[in-house]
């Protein structure tokens, strides 16, 4: 018996490493601050022999290899590390040292100054279309929104974005990389109008208020950046009903295209009629548009989309003559027909190249009528092209080089209702072409610069501008970072005195021109962001009107001959100010709210100002808080904001002293206030997913001044917007292609 | 008689020692203890063992699919929200390596893929549905152009149903039908045992089948 258990155990011997492992092997895994790592696999390179750590950085584990080897440990959160180890027996009080892994321990570092990181994703998007629909107060009006953001001012009595002192045409609206030449329905001077951009049609928006790319040139204070949207996820039926009107669109899905349809009716009739308007509409903005859009990808990394659209509208209204203050008022009517299309293909190769090009061609007439002063016929236009390459080197580097030309020009035809009938008959055609060059460089995991440059050449004023840009941003702890921003921006004159007739030429201007200078620190985690953001800006350069006898605050007037001007470039001003955006999607569960906080001081000398002053279109102090709110049982979102704005200056030639230009726009309007609210509350009607929604804007009624004129004789009266208080509601309700083809 | 003993016992381990260099032993056993456990240190244990096994069988294109799906699967238990990304950066490397092995991807390596697009999406939903949700729809779809016979596919939309607020379309009901295919296809692969072919669901489709048909009116 002993014979054969002694034999037993020499046949088994060779065996027993396979069944219980030679040696043991045992130590510790911890972090660079000594803290234990658990959960991570260590073993040794090239076999299966291993084990995992266990809560305080233990492991232990056999082997039946000897000799030189090596023990590895890799843990998801660290980079994986190895060390040589002799096995001559067992092994023990091996440690281990992980360092973090760097690209996930701290949030990737991205340049912020300037440009609005509402999200905590890292794209570059800032509102998104459920943000924008759900902001109280925006309308579901993409432009609107960006209202609710730092760095601009409150909706005034005219279209546009006000960025950081900047006019609004200071600001450029750009779509898949193209310039949108019109971007607000044409309206009567002093009625603000709603942007052409509904919230759907864009997969994100991005502002940036300052400090923006050099692929982009023309606007001295900032750049709104749309994307239109790829394929759609599947076919769709979309229909809706409000008080604007009614539309329709459907988008047919294939495999690798998609087509686009859509059409609408817009009547504002019912809109005016619930609420006392304070202007007469004799004729209630109404008109139809149409638009169809064809996607194609002819492979897994290529886009290409073609956009045609048409907008037509008609107001009528009785505005109170913006010549002459008073009871007075003048009917006022415009006719506006838009078009606009856009291609643009984009193709990526390998992950190494990336090719952009795109086209675009806008064209948009609108005839004018004001009752006894003068008809107008204008036709604007505006052709471009653009083409640019992207070579990613490494996922650190990356350049981007590109050119860019845009046509554009307008035709004016003005018939002055005087007894002369007197016919003023102006155009202007410009090309501006122009190239650029940006590089985008993460030297080390917490520095990120991108220096960028751009050539432009103004075939009008036969000028050559180079504008160089560079922003930078590094990390100053896992959530945090600081980052600066700054350039030169060119502007030309803008189409007011492009088409103006003035006395001196084309080849005496010169481009208007903007220094930013910006630094800015966020804080970003978990749903919630913080961001500080200071900036000091320049003008110089600005165009000026010298000439005139008198000065005239009216902001509507039209250059004639008769008005005898010279152009120069002699205008001049600063901004500066300070910024604070703080928003939150965590603490409050379903609730999303933000805070933004804007403060400026700006005065400038441009158009025909005597002198520099603060521009009436600024308030000082401007305040929004928006909070959204999601019933889950209701299935209903609730969504308020709160809007404040301190006084904004106004002209008043009582106090102006023509000698020594003092008080001029010294004075200022009541402070500004809005409460606005919307709820929506959607449900599913069989297969039609229904949303109904409602808003408020201005809830109080509060009787907002956005300034005064003074007649003649020391009468004044107050500019108003067109409705004190909104009401809007509407429905829409859309079909997914049914998924029967997925089972 | 004791000889004829030690003679079985010696083969026997021979024989084990032989097999203990086919991978699909270890993967098994491997994956088996990983899939039939919810403590997360045991996952944790044997995701790390499947990644010696992929590492140690680097060639078959089954290993690294282990390991990718073990990820995606912790990616889901973790909470630290950079973790779960971490883990998912981990699934999508050892993807790859398995389409590059395959050459290009099959039905099982376009499963795999929407799973971890909707981990990605489960880490951020609010930020990231649009992104990932269609990603997970696409590979889904390439997935049924290979094989539309997978029962991983259906399954993995069913619960994606489940889970979607029943305005937007989902719920139980909107998601029986997808279990109830999957259940289907899931009959017809009871045959395929190789571990190196994925057949794994059966049983989590019968739970959500469950708890569908519980919450059918809700």
């Amino acid at each position: 018996m002993k014979h054969t258990y002694s034999l037993l155990l020499f046949f088994l011997l060779p065996f027993l490493p396979l069944i219980a492992g030679g040696h043991t092997i045992s130590g510790k895994v911890v972090n660079n601050r000594n803290q234990p790592v658990k959960g991570a696999s260590v073993y040794l390179d090239n076999t299966i022999d291993g084990g995992t750590t266990d809560s305080v950085g233990f492991f232990s584990f056999t082997t039946d290899e000897t000799g030189n080897q090596t023990i590895v440990a890799s843990e998801v959160s660290h980079a994986t590390a190895g060390q040589p180890i002799v096995i001559n027996g067992d092994v023990t009080g091996i440690l281990i040292t992980l360092k973090a892994n760097m690209s996930r321990d701290l949030d990737a570092v991205v340049i912020t100054a300037g440009s609005i990181d509402a999200t905590n994703d890292k794209s570059k998007t800032v509102l998104k279309p459920l943000d924008i629909v759900t902001t109280a107060g925006s309308g579901a009006d993409v432009v609107k929104a960006m209202q609710m953001l730092p760095g601009t001012q409150q909706t005034g009595p005219d279209n546009g974005l006000f960025v950081r002192g900047g006019d609004a045409n200071e600001a450029a609206v750009i779509v898949d990389e193209m310039v949108v030449q019109n971007a607000f329905f044409s309206g009567a001077p002093g009625v603000a109008t709603r942007s052409r951009f509904g919230a759907f049609q864009y997969q994100g928006v991005a502002f940036s208020s300052g400090g923006y790319s050099a692929r982009y040139s023309q606007a001295l204070s900032g750049i709104l950046e749309l994307n239109t949207t790829d394929l759609p996820d599947k076919s769709t039926i979309n229909l809706g009903v409000n008080m604007a009107g009614a539309y329709a669109s459907g988008v047919k899905k294939w495999k690798n295209s998609s087509l686009d349809v859509g059409g609408g009716y817009t009547n504002l009739s019912p809109f005016y009629e619930v609420v006392k308007s304070n202007f007469k509409f004799y004729k209630v903005p109404q008109g139809g548009n149409g638009n169809i859009r064809y996607a194609w990808k002819p492979n897994k990394d290529g886009i290409l989309k073609v956009t045609l659209n048409t907008q037509h509208n008609l107001t009528g209204v009785s505005i109170p003559n913006p010549m002459r203050a008073g009871a007075d008022t003048l009917n006022f009517l415009t006719k506006d027909q838009n078009y606009y299309s856009n291609v643009s293909y984009k193709q990526m190769f390998k992950h190494k190249y990336m090719l952009y090009t795109a086209a675009s061609v806008s064209r948009n007439k609108t005839r004018s009528e004001f009752s006894n002063v003068f008809n107008m016929d204008n036709v604007d236009y505006r052709n471009q092209f653009r083409i640019e390459g992207k070579r990613y080197m490494n996922s650190r580097l990356n350049l981007l080089v590109g050119t860019d030309v845009q046509n554009f020009g307008q035709e004016r035809t003005m018939e002055m209702q005087d007894s002369a009938k007197t016919i003023y008959k102006q155009d202007f055609n410009e090309v501006l072409t122009g190239g650029y060059a940006e590089l985008e460089w993460v030297p080390v995991n917490r520095f990120a610069i991108k220096p960028g440059v751009r050539y432009e050449h103004s075939t009008l004023m036969n000028v050559d501008k180079v504008a160089p840009r560079l922003s930078m941003a590094i990390k100053t702890g896992s959530h945090s970072q600081a980052s600066l921003a700054g350039g030169m921006f060119y502007q030309q004159a803008s189409n007011f005195y492009l088409i103006a007739p003035f006395m001196n030429g084309y080849n005496d201007l010169d481009m208007q021109v903007a220094t930013h200078y910006i630094a800015n620190w966020q804080w970003s985690q978990d749903n919630r962001t913080l961001r500080l953001e200071g900036y000091y800006k320049k003008y110089d350069k600005l165009v000026l009107e010298e000439g005139a006898a008198t000065f005239d605050p009216n902001t509507y007037r039209v250059l004639t001959p008769a008005s005898n001007i010279t152009l120069t470039n002699n205008g001049s001003g600063y901004a500066q100010g300070l910024e604070l955006f703080w928003r939150d999607k965590k603490t409050i569960k379903n609730a999303d709210y933000w805070v933004s906080y804007s403060y400026i001081d700006t005065r400038r000398r441009y158009m025909n100002y005597p002198t520099q002053a603060t521009p009436t279109f600024i308030a000082n102090h401007n305040l929004n808080v928006v909070g959204k709110y999601w019933i889950d049982k209701l299935k209903t979102s609730v969504n308020a904001t709160y809007s404040f704005a301190s006084g904004r200056p106004y002209y008043n030639p009582n106090i102006y002293n023509v000698t020594d230009h003092s008080n001029f726009q010294t004075e200022v309007t009541p402070d500004y206030h809005s409460l606005s609210l919307s709820a929506a509350y959607l449900r599913s009607f069989g297969k039609w997913f229904t949303v109904f929604y409602i808003s408020v804007d201005n809830v109080t009624r509060q009787k907002n001044v956005f300034g005064y004129r003074y007649g003649a004789n020391g009468e004044m009266s107050k500019i108003v917007p067109a409705l004190y208080r909104t009401v809007f509601f509407g429905v829409n309700m859309s079909l997914s292609e049914f998924s029967k083809d997925e089972l | 008689m004791m000889k004829k003993h030690i003679l079985i016992a010696a083969t026997a381990l021979i024989a084990t020692a032989a097999t203990a260099q086919d991978f699909r032993v270890p993967l098994e056993k491997t994956f088996l203890a990983f899939d039939t456990t919810m403590d997360m240190k045991v996952k944790v244990e044997q995701a790390n063992k499947l990644a010696l096994i992929a590492k140690k069988w680097d060639a078959e294109w089954s290993t690294h699919y282990y390991v990718a799906y073990s990820k995606a699967q912790l990616s889901y238990m973790e909470q630290d929200a950079k973790k779960r990304d971490a883990y998912l950066d981990e699934a999508e490397k050892e993807r790859e390596d398995a389409v590059s092995i395959l050459k290009k991807d099959n039905d099982e390596t376009y499963v795999l893929a929407a799973m971890i697009a909707n981990a990605r999406m489960a880490v951020d939903p609010m930020n990231r549905w649009q992104k990932y949700g269609e990603l997970f729809t696409q590979n889904l779809k390439s997935a049924q152009e290979v094989n539309p016979e997978n029962p991983r596919m259906y399954y993995l939309q069913g619960v994606s149903k489940y889970f979607t607020p029943k305005q937007f379309g989902g719920g139980a009901n909107a998601a029986m039908p997808y279990f109830e295919k999957a259940n289907g296809l899931f009959a017809k692969e009871a045959g395929v045992t190789d571990i190196a072919k994925p057949h794994w669901g059966k049983d989590k489709n019968e739970y959500f089948m469950e708890q569908a048909k519980k919450n059918d009116k809700g």
